[in-house]
């Protein structure tokens, strides 16, 4: 099981209508030169471009990209083993989770599963109608509690500007990143990293050159930390970053490293050298600071 | 001409009020022909008697409205749960009353398996153990190299040893939400939710898809049934993909299969339109052993889990309200969409709240698309009361009600669930003949065991475990009990007019039991012998 590389799982939340399948035809669309697979609940408002379409049949589209989009079925737990046994096992993969799920309760698979790396989890709010969804009754509960476990949250139908009292609630509820979807030149760097799979040797594929909106950051050394010492820098890595991965020598072998938001996951892995990739914002943050903030690894 | 079977028994309750009891039954081409003496079929040519169930009773075959398929193929796995119960070849497995009855009988088990094989258990209930939880130290004494995964009767927790922990990477570096810790940071063994399982199961080979649509398990399906009397019986949220088909029909067609099944395919998070397309084109693919077309909405969880939707007070417990696995707004959406396209609905509702927002959204679709003969069926109904019942009444909407759990969650309710107060009106049977809704009861097999006597047994005695009456004015009598899982079940999946009572006309499905249902003490009527079934005229002995 260990030659493969671990699969990637990112899950995209949010309720009805907030515009999780936009977000996933952008993300079919894009050059980001991955093998993505896509597991949704049904084809219903799944709208790719003809053009991109190499055939259809039965449950699975498949596109001239290399990407796949597949309905899940009942049980999305069988889907995910048999996401996992796919030969070529895809770069990776994006769940949608139903409106009213917990994103947390799928997401929490990739932490689970030694096969499986930490992708995080994309929420999507309705720039519109979430605070009112948000205080309904009988489903506020449940629309709240999606932003709680959020790694990052995209605003759609933001009409230009993130109304200030929706960025309020939201920030009190999440520490997760706030992104305008509108803003997002692309949204691949944001849902999947936008590194080439095979991490630093690819390169920040694309991402940070091509869009001036991104900052990418990438390090390869010989740095040995203990896990309490690179948990505790993990920790106090500067605001910004939201998406960090790579390997890490440790003195007991080395540790594959994923970063989303707020969210740390630390698995077993096997590297001969330190290798670590980072991207955020360029608004929000620059490469020197990472670099001098990594730096603290070293000392 | 086919020939015509006439079969003597002791005693025939028909459950047609035109003649409640008799002594033969005639059977050609699957059908009856004729109740009533020796000589009932003698106008319709010559008859030829079988005195094989002589000394019987036979009731219509009974119909189970709520239950999985994969309530027989569960058996491949080791039983692990509380109370007694048959598998489906009828051997009595002995309940597991304390943790270390578990160990013992579970290292018996082990003995059977091959030394390369996993040992996977099912049906374990906490909730009835006092004391230290059930850890891998306990499943460690069953083996240390052997890995062993123990299923919870609720299916979103199980129990690993050691083994199982070092297959999935579980060690005291792990920080996954479910995969519980002691005090020594180390996993204890208990994991909690699909996500932290998943990794268990993937290496294990528990394979949840197995249990339903395998030969297999539809044979040991069937099985189960006919050790219960059953004869129809639903598979009330089928996952089976297109391809199953040939499946079902091939092993249901088989004059040895015991039983009528009524797949009920789940719709939750499929598209409305689709998912109503789908179930209408199933429903042409029916025969008289397969019955398609229905669908099944989810809407809250369960009320021991704490996730159904309750309306105010809440739980005793000050515990959250629960979750809803459709959006209210799903709900309406799926619900408006299949009343128009003429597709009937069965609606899992746990909590009033959830009762409440099925039947708003039925009451809705129906304005916009009248249909009279819809008879949608709320499943479970456990917390309504004599208002939505009155509700259900005026809309056509009929209700199967979850009747084992008076006994098996009573005391639960009672104390630490929704309190005193609403456990007396529970599952109520009483108000909801009372109000004039259809009515049916049900086991939710595997959830608690299939066995429309012990049902009925519930509905009229209304017993909990710790012996008392919970709410003795929801009490009904035998007679409205051995109704609701014949005739009442019968009229929740339409097939009303084919079984449910033993009448000219209909299949020959009949349940034979060793003695008499309204004779014996209705403390009792758990305990009736039940010899086998008849299905379509074949005699199914147990």
């Amino acid at each position: 099981m260990s030659a493969l590389p671990r699969l990637p799982l990112t899950v995209i939340g949010g309720y009805l209508g907030a515009g999780k399948t936009t977000l996933l035809n952008r993300l079919l669309s894009e050059p980001h030169g991955q093998k993505i697979m896509v597991m949704v609940n049904d084809f219903g408002a799944i709208n790719i471009d003809a053009a991109l379409i190499e055939r259809a049949d039965g449950d699975t589209l498949s596109l001239t990209n290399g990407c796949v989009c597949c309905t899940m079925g009942n049980d999305l737990f069988m889907a995910l083993g048999d996401a996992l046994d796919r030969r070529p096992r895809p770069d990776h993969l994006v769940i949608e989770a139903s409106g009213i799920a917990d994103p947390a309760k799928i997401a929490m698979a990739a932490r689970a599963e030694p096969d499986m790396a930490y992708g995080g989890i994309a929420v999507v709010v309705d720039g519109e109608n979430w605070p009112k969804l948000a205080d309904d009754p009988l489903i506020g509960a449940q629309m709240r509690g999606q932003v709680q476990v959020a790694d990052v949250l995209l605003v759609s139908k933001t009409g230009g500007a993130l109304a200030p009292n929706l960025a309020v609630r939201l920030a009190a509820l999440s520490r997760a990143p706030l992104l305008d979807l509108a803003d997002l030149p692309q949204v691949a760097p944001v849902l999947l990293g936008g590194m080439a799979p095979d991490g630093v040797q690819g390169g920040l594929q694309g991402v940070a050159a091509d869009h001036p909106a991104y900052v990418g950051w990438a390090h390869e050394g010989a740095e040995r930390l203990e896990r309490p010492a690179l948990e505790a820098l993990l920790a106090a890595r500067p605001a910004g970053i939201y998406r960090l991965k790579g390997h890490v020598l440790s003195p007991d072998g080395a540790l594959e490293v994923h970063v989303v938001g707020p969210t740390i996951d630390i698995k077993p892995a096997q590297s001969d050298s330190t290798r670590v990739v980072a991207i955020g914002l360029a608004s929000q943050i620059d490469r020197e600071t990472i670099a001098a903030w990594w730096a603290n690894a070293a000392a | 001409m086919a020939p015509i079977t006439v079969f003597q028994a002791r005693k025939i309750i028909t459950m047609d009020p035109n003649r409640p009891e008799a002594t033969h039954v005639a059977v050609r081409d699957g059908r009856i022909l004729a109740v009533g003496g020796a000589d009932c079929a003698d106008q319709w040519g010559p008859v030829q008697h079988d005195h094989s169930l002589a000394d019987a009773v036979l009731m219509p075959g009974m119909v189970e409205g709520h239950a999985h398929m994969m309530a027989g193929a569960m058996w491949k796995f080791a039983y692990a749960g509380y109370h007694d119960r048959m598998d489906p070849q009828g051997k009595w497995w002995r309940g597991k009353p304390d943790i270390a009855t578990v160990v013992s009988d579970l290292t018996d088990y082990a003995q059977g398996l091959p030394e390369d094989q996993p040992l996977i258990g099912w049906g374990l209930d906490p909730i009835f153990f006092t004391g230290e939880r059930l850890s891998r130290a306990h499943l460690d004494q069953i083996s240390a190299t052997r890995p062993i995964a123990i299923m919870f009767s609720n299916f979103h927790l199980m129990c690993v040893n050691s083994a199982a922990l070092a297959l999935a990477g579980y060690d005291h570096t792990t920080n996954v939400e479910g995969v519980v810790k002691g005090p020594d940071g180390a996993p204890t063994g208990e994991l909690q939710e699909m996500a932290a399982m998943f990794p268990v199961m993937r290496r294990l080979g528990m394979d949840f898809r197995g249990l339903s649509q395998t030969e297999d398990a539809i044979e040991s399906y069937g099985a189960v049934c006919m050790r219960a009397g059953v004869t129809t019986v639903t598979d009330l949220y089928s996952q089976m993909e297109d391809s199953d088909l040939a499946v079902l029909q091939a092993v249901t067609g088989r004059s040895s299969y015991p039983a009528r099944l009524v797949p009920v395919l789940g719709v939750a998070g499929a598209d409305p339109e689709t998912a109503a397309a789908r179930a209408q084109a199933l429903a042409r693919q029916g025969t008289d052993k397969l019955r398609l077309g229905a669908v099944k909405l989810m809407t809250d969880g369960s009320i021991q889990g704490w996730t159904a939707r309750v309306k105010w007070p809440g739980y005793v417990g000050g515990q959250p309200n629960g979750i809803w696995n459709m959006a209210p707004d799903e709900i309406r959406r799926m619900v408006a969409t299949m009343q128009a396209a003429g597709v009937q609905m069965h609606i899992h509702v746990n909590g009033d709240e959830a009762s409440e927002v099925a039947i708003d959204a039925i009451e809705e679709a129906a304005r916009h698309s009248p249909w009279a003969g819809a008879r949608h069926v709320l499943q479970h109904c456990q917390m309504m009361g004599p208002d939505q019942f009155a509700r259900c009444a005026e809309l056509g909407i009929c209700t199967n009600i979850f009747a084992n759990h008076i006994w098996y969650f009573g005391d639960q309710h009672a104390a630490l669930t929704i309190g005193e107060d609403r456990a007396q009106r529970m599952d109520g049977l009483r108000a909801a003949l009372d109000a004039g809704v259809h009515a049916a009861i049900h086991s939710d097999a595997p959830v608690t065991p299939l066995g429309p006597l012990f049902t009925a047994w519930c509905a009229v005695n209304r017993q909990t475990m710790s012996g008392r009456v919970l709410g003795a004015a929801q009490c009904v009598s035998v007679a409205e009990a051995l109704h609701a899982v014949t005739l009442g079940a019968a009229y929740t999946l339409k097939m009303d007019g084919e079984v449910g009572s033993i009448e000219a006309g209909k299949f020959a499905d009949f349940a034979i039991l060793g003695e008499d249902p309204l004779a014996v003490p209705a403390q009792a009527l758990k305990d009736v012998p039940v010899l086998g079934t008849v299905l379509g005229g074949t005699v199914h002995l147990a």
